[in-house]
């Protein structure tokens, strides 16, 4: 069985130019490699979160259960603060999940690439739906040269990697107890990393616009409720992109 | 008990956001007028996570120290030469290791 039909169920109908078990691997590990710069971004961003569940009142099981439930460092994260303050319950909930609105916009810009897939198999590629599978797999999947069932295996191959390694790093700093050393840095390999992205992200003045508002809107939002701040600056800098692009002239790059 | 079921709720919660579209969109066409504001999710979000980190802390207003900056700026400026995010790491960190030991 290739690693095709293993994902997509024995039965799809589509034809596949590669059928051959390396040559669906290989395009996993091509994902998992492409990957790679953001899955050393996340795995100290793990650790951090490991070596807090272990000092926290939650509880080991709880706090590494955590981990795979919500596959969100920054929600996870403020879950497991917020549990450990004894916040109420229902505020977690809805804090945790205004901090992952932002999932629903990254699922509407990925959706559609999976569109005609089995249900199951978007049951399963929605699970891993996160800033770097989108940042990673979209502009990928723009060039435009991968079939429905090979961008299934590259998303695969890219977003398990970096949702296991992310769970992987928990978990390993829970059971070690580790501790970061402080001169490596590692608190600054996620941003770093969303650096290096955005550096790729913004290939005209529209989009060098959107992120420059968005940046300048989530410092200076930082004080709303509930960690809006977040999703107000991305809503705020859409509107500044598009209303850039409109100005110009120019036509949007089809999603 | 109260733990978990907290739990529960964010990591269903978010699973709800994250397939709500691939089950709504089904086999269908989104409407073109998506084409455009949806170009934007990416470098938006990305700007915003990159602005809560850098320049918030705790809650407040707080910007990095000139060693982070610096880095951040040698990353930039590397990825947007090379297109390589890996590379931009390997400058921008030794950056970060030597300011951050000359207590910039």
């Amino acid at each position: 069985m290739t690693v095709e039909s293993a994902v997509l169920g024995a039965s799809a109908a589509a034809p596949i130019d590669e059928t051959s078990r390396s040559s669906g691997w290989r395009l996993a590990l091509a994902g998992a490699r492409e990957m790679a710069p953001m899955t050393m971004g996340v795995v100290p961003f793990g650790f951090a979160i490991g070596a807090m569940i272990a000092s926290s009142s939650v509880g080991v099981w709880a706090g590494i259960a955590s981990a795979p439930l919500v596959l969100a460092g920054a929600a996870q994260l403020a879950t497991l603060q917020m549990l450990d303050a004894g916040a109420d319950p229902a505020v977690i909930v809805v804090s945790a999940l205004v901090i992952n609105l932002r999932l629903l916009l990254y699922g509407t810009s990925l959706a559609p690439w999976f569109r005609g897939a089995r249900l199951r198999t978007r049951l399963l590629v929605a699970e891993v739906v996160i800033d770097q599978t989108h940042f990673v797999c979209v502009p990928r999947f723009e060039r435009g040269d991968l079939t429905l069932e090979r961008r299934v295996v590259y998303y695969c191959g890219a977003g398990f990697s970096l949702a296991g390694a992310f769970v992987a790093s928990q978990v390993l700093a829970v059971v070690l107890g580790a501790n970061l050393p402080p001169a490596a840095r590692l608190d600054m390999a996620a941003p770093l990393a969303l650096v290096g992205l955005l550096a790729k992200a913004t290939i005209d003045v529209p989009r060098t616009l959107a992120a420059g508002a968005a940046i300048c809107v989530a410092a200076a939002a930082v004080a709303m409720p509930f960690h809006l701040s977040t999703l107000v600056a991305t809503l705020a800098a859409i509107v500044v992109g598009v209303t850039a692009q409109l100005r110009s002239g120019r036509k949007a790059v089809p999603s | 008990m109260n733990t978990w079921l907290v739990l529960l709720g964010v990591g269903v919660g978010t699973y709800c956001f994250r397939v709500a579209m691939f089950v709504l969109v089904g086999d269908r066409q989104l409407p073109a007028w998506t084409d455009r504001p949806l170009a934007f999710v990416g470098p938006a979000a990305i700007g915003a996570l990159v602005g809560g980190m850098l320049f918030t802390s705790h809650g407040r207003f707080d910007a990095v120290g000139l060693a982070e900056l610096a880095s951040v700026a040698a990353a930039f400026v590397t990825v947007r030469r090379t297109g390589d995010v890996a590379k931009g790491l390997m400058v921008a960190f030794p950056i970060l290791w030597l300011l951050t030991a000359a207590n910039l």
